[in-house]
């Protein structure tokens, strides 16, 4: 027998495993209705790009707001509006908890330290509402901005600066008045400083 | 040297475990037989693209006591989307091009060969001289050229490139742009409908224009379309063209003919047209293993299948996703083979199970690159009803953008790892 069968022989042999099947990833109840985001939101909600936010670990009723605004065309996204409908439509609730119960892997994008430290220090304005650190609130549906991608949180800040994210949304109005009064070099170090945060 | 059988069935399973993939493919020159004897479940992929390496990761992640075997001939995953950014300088090969040890990781195990036939009545699939069997089988062999739908094509379809399957062709051509001289004429043909990636082609055009713009100011872009307009994302793309005035776009221009000699193709109406440098990209079918499989149906060009479980309409526990299907209101897309390679483990998965496969509806963003920085998108989301898969909304960026740009790099990433790792 030659080396070459013999080794299609061996591994023939070491194939044999059955491991039982425990509860997976997949088995959620939200999967079904969920797995078509990881395209852009990465696996189980934890993105590992710049621009596209991470929904792991995310309060259930902050994703569920989020999902209504881009729905209704309050908040605008080309991209997020015929998704979110077709979340609400397969049932919004169960693709909330979906991400929710998942743990958050931090950002994988890089951080400027300086940035971030200038960030601590101008966040001060911040903390009234999304809490010392920017873990938010669940119970007022504050988003948790900690460990978001560097990226997305620069734009979402520019976004709200110019009124281009939920414009006119009487309810934003003092977070849009204290941010537009900020210096885009701040913006950038803030996102650094919640992006740096655990 | 005395290896004894346990010992080298430790070493060989070690070897497996840090994803050597030496020995396995050392195997494909000598396969006979029942090769690799199934023990316990098994579910083989045919295809390793976007549709079959994203199911036989998620096949392993549902379940995890199932075989999974993929048979890939390629080493490497070329990534389709982004190469037309190959063709403008934009981007490097070798930044599409990622390896299998994610899936590896995952406990799918890779097999470098071609599958040569599906026999669903024995449920074996060949390959080489031997065989695999299988209890469920997902095929995703992507698309095949119908060369012969051009006369002088069969005789040429070396030397005239379709870059239509990311790799060496990609390269190729965009070396022949490069060394094309100011004022050459690029001729780039596109196929009817269907066919892989509808807005491809014209981001294709935007990146030649783009780059021929900069580079080749006296040169000129001819799109001989078969289709009678733009077939997808129209009104972005015209508007796109405006700021390439290199561009001269002729829609219902079929071409049937090409003579590599005398560089000319010809359409289909009898216009004839000259050429520097020709990106012919051909009419297009089902892989070549669904056809000789018959898996595809009365056109004999594409695969029907159930749109919950994606089983071929042809042949039982073989399933077909991606490229090969039709019959959905989706397109030809990388995104929508990921979501059909989820879907189908998924469904894959509950059927071994003895459990009903779940309804998952797919959904799909393409975005296409208009110059070196910005971008489109069009966007769609599905529902299930009746059984059919159905559209509830399509949507478009309302105009091109460097923020859509950001966005398609962060899909490409995070979707690069779905497929993948
Ligand atoms: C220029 C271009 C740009 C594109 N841009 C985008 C984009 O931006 N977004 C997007 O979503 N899509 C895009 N696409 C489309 C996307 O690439 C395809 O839709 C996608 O690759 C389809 O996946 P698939 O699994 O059906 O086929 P493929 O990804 O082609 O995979 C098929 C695999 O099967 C293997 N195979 C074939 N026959 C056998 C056999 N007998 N045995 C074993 N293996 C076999 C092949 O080697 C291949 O690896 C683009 C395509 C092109 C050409
Ligand atoms: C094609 C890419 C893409 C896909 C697929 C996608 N999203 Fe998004 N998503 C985005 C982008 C881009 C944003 C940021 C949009 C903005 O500027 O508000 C976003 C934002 C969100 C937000 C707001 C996050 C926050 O912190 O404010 C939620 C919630 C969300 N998406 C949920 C989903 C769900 C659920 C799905 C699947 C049903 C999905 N997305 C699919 C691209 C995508
Ligand atoms: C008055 C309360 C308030 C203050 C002060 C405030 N915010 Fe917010 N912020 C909110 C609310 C409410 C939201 C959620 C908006 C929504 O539902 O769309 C939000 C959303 C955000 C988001 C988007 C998160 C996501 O996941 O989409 C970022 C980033 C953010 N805030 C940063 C900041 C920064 C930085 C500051 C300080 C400069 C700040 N906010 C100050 C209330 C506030």
């Amino acid at each position: 027998m030659s080396r070459r069968l013999l080794m299609c022989a061996g591994f023939a042999i070491g194939v044999s495993v059955a491991a039982p099947a425990a509860a997976g990833p997949l088995d959620h109840p939200g999967y079904p209705k969920a797995f078509s985001c990881s395209a852009c939101h990465g696996f189980a909600g934890n993105s590992r790009s710049d621009a596209m936010p991470i929904l792991a670990g995310q309060h259930a009723g902050y994703l569920k707001k989020a999902l209504q605004d881009y729905a209704g065309g309050k908040r605008p996204s080309a991209e997020m509006e015929p998704y979110a409908k077709m979340a609400i439509e397969l049932g919004v609730d169960d693709v909330a908890s979906y991400f929710a119960s998942q743990t958050r892997m931090p950002t994988a994008s890089a951080i400027d330290r300086a940035a971030a430290e200038r960030g601590k220090a101008a966040s001060a304005v911040c903390a009234a509402c999304h809490g010392p650190t920017g873990k938010g609130d669940a119970a007022k549906d504050m988003p948790d901005i900690t460990g978001q991608p560097v990226g997305f949180l620069k734009n979402q800040l520019l976004l709200f600066k110019a009124d281009k994210r939920s414009p006119g949304d009487a309810a934003l109005m003092q977070p849009k008045a204290i941010i537009k009064g900020l210096p885009d070099d701040t913006l950038a170090d803030l996102a650094a400083y919640y992006a740096s945060q655990r | 040297m005395g290896v004894t059988r346990r010992t080298f069935i430790r070493t060989f399973t070690t070897g497996l475990a840090l994803g050597a993939t030496g020995a396995l493919t050392g195997c494909a020159a000598s396969m006979r037989g029942d090769f690799m004897p199934k023990a316990g479940k098994r579910v083989v992929v045919i295809g390793g693209g976007w549709g079959g390496a994203t199911a036989a990761k998620y096949v392993r992640l549902g379940d995890p006591s199932i075989d999974v075997v993929m048979l890939e001939p390629n080493k490497q995953f070329i990534s389709c989307p982004f190469s037309n950014l190959v063709l403008s300088g934009l981007r490097s090969l070798d930044s599409l091009t990622m390896g299998y040890d994610g899936l590896r990781k995952q406990g799918v195990k890779i097999v470098h060969a071609e599958a040569g036939a599906i026999e669903p009545d024995t449920k074996r699939v060949r390959v080489g001289e031997g065989y695999l069997q299988y209890d469920r089988l997902i095929v995703s062999p992507g698309i095949e050229f119908q060369w012969e739908q051009v006369e002088g094509l069969p005789a040429a379809k070396d030397r005239v490139l379709h870059a239509w399957k990311a790799g060496p062709q990609t390269v190729e051509l965009a070396k022949q742009i490069q060394s094309m001289a100011d004022g050459g004429v690029f001729v780039l043909t596109v196929p009817p409908i269907a066919y892989r990636c509808p807005p491809g082609p014209y981001e294709r055009i935007c990146q030649v224009a783009w780059y021929l713009k900069q580079n080749k100011p006296k040169s000129k872009v001819i799109v001989l379309d078969a289709n009678q307009n733009i077939v997808s994302k129209t009104a972005l793309f015209r508007a796109a063209w405006q700021a390439y005035p290199n561009i001269e776009y002729r829609p219902s221009s079929k071409i049937v003919k090409v003579d590599v000699g005398t560089r000319e193709v010809a359409t289909e109406i009898g216009d004839k047209v000259k050429y520097d440098v020709l990106n012919l990209i051909p009419p297009q079918r089902a892989g070549s293993i669904a056809v000789q499989s018959d898996l595809v149906g009365v056109d004999k060009r594409w695969c029907e299948v159930d749109h919950v479980t994606y089983e071929s309409a042809k042949a039982k526990d073989v399933h077909v996703i991606g490229d090969s299907t039709i019959g959905l209101p989706v397109p030809k897309s990388g995104n929508i083979a990921n979501a059909m390679g989820k879907i189908s483990a998924s469904a894959v998965v509950a059927l071994l199970n003895g459990r009903p496969a779940p309804q998952m509806p797919p959904g799909n963003t393409c975005y296409s690159w208009v110059s070196d920085r910005e971008a489109i998108a069009v966007v769609n989301s599905y529902r299930i009803a009746s059984g059919k898969v159905v559209q509830i909304e399509q949507k478009l960026t309302p105009a091109q953008a460097v923020s859509v740009a950001q966005n398609a790099v962060g899909w490409a990433q995070s979707i690069w790892a779905d497929v993948l790792s």
